[in-house]
């Protein structure tokens, strides 16, 4: 599947949210879009048949944040990179939830390390981290070196 | 030999032991002496001293057995190191669990907790005292032995149960549950089994049962009675594949899982003494107990203590099927055991029954003989 | 009893590792589950950012540590992509012969560890025995039994030892009987099957939509193993069949990771048959002077730093023994990665939980779990 194959395949509703469907290393191809229109990129995206979420992470680009999702298509066999930039200062993104299931711990885990809020999550608790935890460690401001002093609450059940 | 019992044994020793102290010693001491209250006291308590020596050596041999064997089954080597082929091993680690610490959860019973693995492994060793392992080692002649026996042994459930619920862990509690549930289910067919037996030998003494197989031992006739015992068996002795109350893989040991010490050590040892008891009792009701049969060589079966060894041997080897079965099995699940315990266990007991009493009719086969009574 | 929350770990024999799994049960019934990680994270992606691209490997081993191989050679792939390096075609064949060993190693341990959960102790230290020869070979070429650290940016540390291609076809002869005994260790038993057939069903499209993967995905019949689908290394050059059943359940999966075993066999007496007829270097032979250097002086940390190293976004997909393993590496120029992320297949295998779980009994969970083939250190990184 070729990106220009791909670009052609979306519905044209999409033009507005999508930035650009380009060639990139190891994947069919990158699709950048605005993170206002990210549920339906993604209803697009899984009608095409990339039913499998791979994974979801987050980059830290200290002025804003980027968000990517993997997935895969058992009929093409191949994967897409799906790519949208949050602001640092405001790092929320719809939920992928509804369209696929999977996405929800992995959402979970951008949210607590990368520290991207997705909103519409059903369940959007700490996972690898203690509850409480108030830093996301895959910031770049967040030096491993220096320890910091944490303050951690236990969760009584 | 042949009418001396242990008990009268240990007593013919004490009293021999005192009447020579008291020869020696002035009147008035010398009546106290030598009085039969005195005597009877102190032969019960040799003849318990006995009794738990050997119940206890022979549990700690059973678990070496164990231990080498399955190691065998699986490739290995077993406990080596201590001892003569790991011979001391088991009595290093219960030294080592006697040392330790008890650890008792802030929230459990204090009572209940203690009691619990204590009245498990006293009742255990009561069953010890009441079977026969010889002509000269039983216990005396108990008309109703066997009843005695298996009444014992159905105490288990209860003093676990007890121990369960006091530990205050959900884990114990499951497995008490299940312990409680999986015992009782299985002690109809076992004793419908056991029915079979005491139709053929038409006696509920345990020594009576095993000279009445002198023509023939039971397991051949009894077939269908002796799977039943013995997987009804393996169920009381909670052993692979029946061990799903302590199973370790989703209840942590179940309902000894809160124990620790001497309080563990009691439920281990415990355990072995009822695979040993489980063991004599096959042997007992189907293998011949300490009888062989005709033709063995009379070189074989006259030495000293003959009766004894014979004994042990066929105890350890019946233990060694069980150990064989624990290593090549899995565990099955609750819900699974209690159905092939109601659903096949108890007709396939009743099938035996039937056998039985079938066998006492005819009361001569082909290719094993005639039953020597005529039975009930 | 009456319905409770139970706290099956953090430790706990059905666990596997380090992890908690509130089972929510009825009796002996589940109602529902939640899994709870964490207990194991160290952090691996944010380590990884502060060490050099070969100093990563190291962290690779600890990954997953019945997989450690797989991982590094995961990792491997994707530093070579961004950093623009090619390795040369023996390192690429060496790569696979750690990757196929390390699979049938991590299977082995698996088939240990589940036929203990359901009661059998026997199998489980035969699968410990043949493991230890598959071990016993790793030592020989790597110096390790656990932690390998074996490849490098741009090929292999090492070469293997002379006569360790026969060494490894014993191994291999050895190793292809033992797989009829476990079957009849197993499936020859009416209680494994009474235990496991019809258990924790996880049919294929509800796999698709959980991100289920690997050989829990192939016991549902879906046939997606990216060593077929996009080969990487030299697997297009290798012949092999995809491991496949349809039952979707536990026995399903026990019968797809046999035959994985045997795939892997099959792959690696070609890979050692080639190897044996093409000598030749394991290293790539143009690399940047700064990638062999484990550490910068104290005080000059600076001066490694080099200025125009292209930058680059590698990405690899490998089929580790546990599904499907990605590793996302940003090379921003540093001497160290920018950000790596990785994608734990058995992350997204414990995620669904509540899909294969509920329903059952409490018995089943040491089974069901122990067919998802738990290892927590990738889980939580």
């Amino acid at each position: 599947m070729k990106p220009e194959d791909l670009a052609r395949s979306l519905p044209p509703v999409l033009a507005p949210v999508l930035l650009g469907v380009e060639a990139f290393p190891g994947f069919a191809a990158r699709v950048r879009f605005r993170r206002e229109g990210a549920l339906d990129v993604f209803r697009a995206i899984h009608d095409l048949g990339f039913t499998h979420l791979a994974m979801i992470g987050g980059i830290d680009w200290v002025d804003h944040r980027e968000v990517i999702y993997t997935v895969w298509s058992d009929e093409a066999r191949t994967y897409l990179l799906l790519s949208t930039d949050v602001p640092a200062d405001d790092p929320r993104v719809e939920s992928a939830v509804p369209v696929w299931p999977s996405a929800n711990w992995h959402e979970r885990e951008a949210w607590e390390l990368v520290g991207i809020t997705f909103d519409h999550h059903p369940d959007l608790r700490h996972l690898l981290t203690p509850d409480g935890y108030a830093f996301h460690p895959l910031l770049r401001s967040f030096k491993i070196h220096e320890p910091e002093e944490l303050e951690v609450k236990t969760r009584h059940v | 030999m042949s009418n001396a019992t242990l008990y009268s044994v240990s007593y013919d020793l004490v009293h021999a032991v005192l009447f020579a102290i008291g020869s020696v010693l002035p009147a008035p001491l010398h009546g106290w002496i030598e009085s039969d209250g005195l005597v009877t006291g102190l032969a019960v308590l040799v003849f318990g001293v006995i009794l738990l020596a050997a119940s206890m050596l022979n549990t700690i041999l059973l678990i070496w057995w164990e231990r080498k064997l399955l190691g065998r089954f699986m490739d290995r080597r077993g406990a080596m190191h201590v001892g003569y082929a790991g011979l001391l091993q088991n009595f290093a680690d219960g030294f080592k669990l006697f040392r330790k610490d008890t650890v008792r959860p802030r929230e459990a019973d204090p009572l209940g907790f203690v009691t619990g693995p204590t009245a498990y492994m006293v009742t255990s060793m009561i069953m010890f005292g009441i079977l026969p392992i010889s002509s000269g080692w039983n216990s005396g002649a108990l008309p109703l032995s066997l009843l005695l026996a298996l009444a014992v042994f159905s105490f288990a459930p209860l003093f676990i149960f007890v121990s369960a619920w006091s530990s205050n862990n959900k884990y114990s509690l499951m497995g008490g549950m299940r312990s409680a549930a999986q015992m009782i289910a299985y002690e109809v067919p076992l004793l419908l089994a056991v029915v079979a037996v005491v139709i053929v030998a038409g006696s509920f003494d345990l020594t009576t049962i095993v000279y009445e197989q002198q023509n023939y031992w039971f397991w051949g006739p009894l077939f269908v009675a002796l799977v039943v015992f013995v997987a009804g068996m393996l169920a009381e002795m909670e052993r692979i594949p029946f061990d799903l109350p302590e199973a370790e893989a989703e209840l942590v040991e179940g309902w000894n899982t809160e124990y620790g010490g001497m309080l563990f050590a009691f439920f281990m040892l415990a355990d072995y003494l009822r695979a040993l008891v489980g063991s004599i009792l096959v042997v007992l009701l189907f293998l011949g107990g300490w009888t062989m049969p005709s033709w063995v060589p009379s070189v074989a079966t006259s030495f000293p203590l003959a009766g004894i060894v014979w004994f042990m041997v066929k105890t350890y080897a019946v233990f060694g099927v069980f150990i064989w079965i624990r290593a090549s099995l899995p565990r099955v699940r609750t819900d699974q055991l209690l159905r092939v315990g109601w659903n096949r266990m108890i007709p396939l007991s009743l099938l035996s029954v039937f056998l039985a009493a079938a066998l006492v009719t005819v009361k001569c086969l082909p290719v094993f003989g005639c039953v020597p009574s005529p039975g009930i | 009893m009456s319905e409770m929350w139970l706290n099956m770990g953090p430790q706990h024999p059905m666990t596997h590792g380090l992890w908690n799994l509130r089972v929510h049960i009825d009796g002996e019934v589940i109602r529902d589950v939640d899994p709870e990680m964490g207990y194991l994270h160290r952090g691996i992606e944010k380590l990884s950012e502060d060490r050099h691209y070969n100093e990563v490997v190291t962290l690779m081993d600890r990954t997953c540590y019945v997989a450690g191989l797989a991982w590094e050679h995961l990792y491997i792939l994707a530093s070579e992509e961004a950093l623009h390096i090619a390795p040369p075609e023996r390192a690429q064949y060496l790569r696979v012969l750690c990757e196929e060993f390390q699979r049938i190693a991590s299977h082995l341990m698996w088939y240990a560890a589940f036929v203990q959960d359901i009661g059998l102790m026997t199998p489980f230290l035969y699968g410990m025995r043949d493991r230890d020869l598959i071990l016993d070979l790793f030592q020989s070429y790597t110096g390790a039994r656990m932690t390998y650290e074996y490849m490098r940016v741009g090929g292999v540390r090492n070469d293997v030892p002379p006569g360790f291609t026969d060494r490894a076809r014993q191994v291999l002869d050895w190793l292809e009987p033992r797989f009829v005994e476990y079957d009849q260790l197993t499936l020859g038993s009416d209680i494994f099957h009474k235990r496991c057939d019809n258990l924790g069903v996880l049919r294929a499209n509800d796999c698709v939509t959980q991100g289920v993967t690997g050989p829990m995905l192939r016991s549902a019949g879906l046939k997606r193993d990216l060593r077929k689908d996009r080969p990487y290394a030299v697997y297009d050059q290798l012949d092999f069949e995809v491991a496949l059943a349809d039952t979707a359940d536990v026995t399903g999966r026990y019968l797809v990771r046999l035959e994985e075993m045997r795939q892997s066999v099959r792959i690696l007496r070609q890979v050692l048959d080639w190897l044996d007829r093409h000598p030749g270097p394991v290293m790539a032979s143009q690399l940047p002077r700064w990638l062999g250097a484990p550490y910068a002086p104290v005080g000059r940390e600076g001066y490694l730093l080099k200025r125009n190293y292209p930058k680059g976004v590698g990405f690899s997909a490998v089929e580790e023994p546990h599904g499907e393993a990605l590793a996302y590496v940003v090379n921003e120029g540093g001497e160290h990665p920018y950000r790596v992320k990785f994608r734990s297949p058995v992350y997204a295998n414990i995620a669904a939980a509540r899909h294969y779980l509920v329903g059952y009994r409490v018995a089943d969970i040491p089974p069901i779990m122990g067919s998802v083939d738990i290892c927590v250190g990738e889980v939580d990184r």
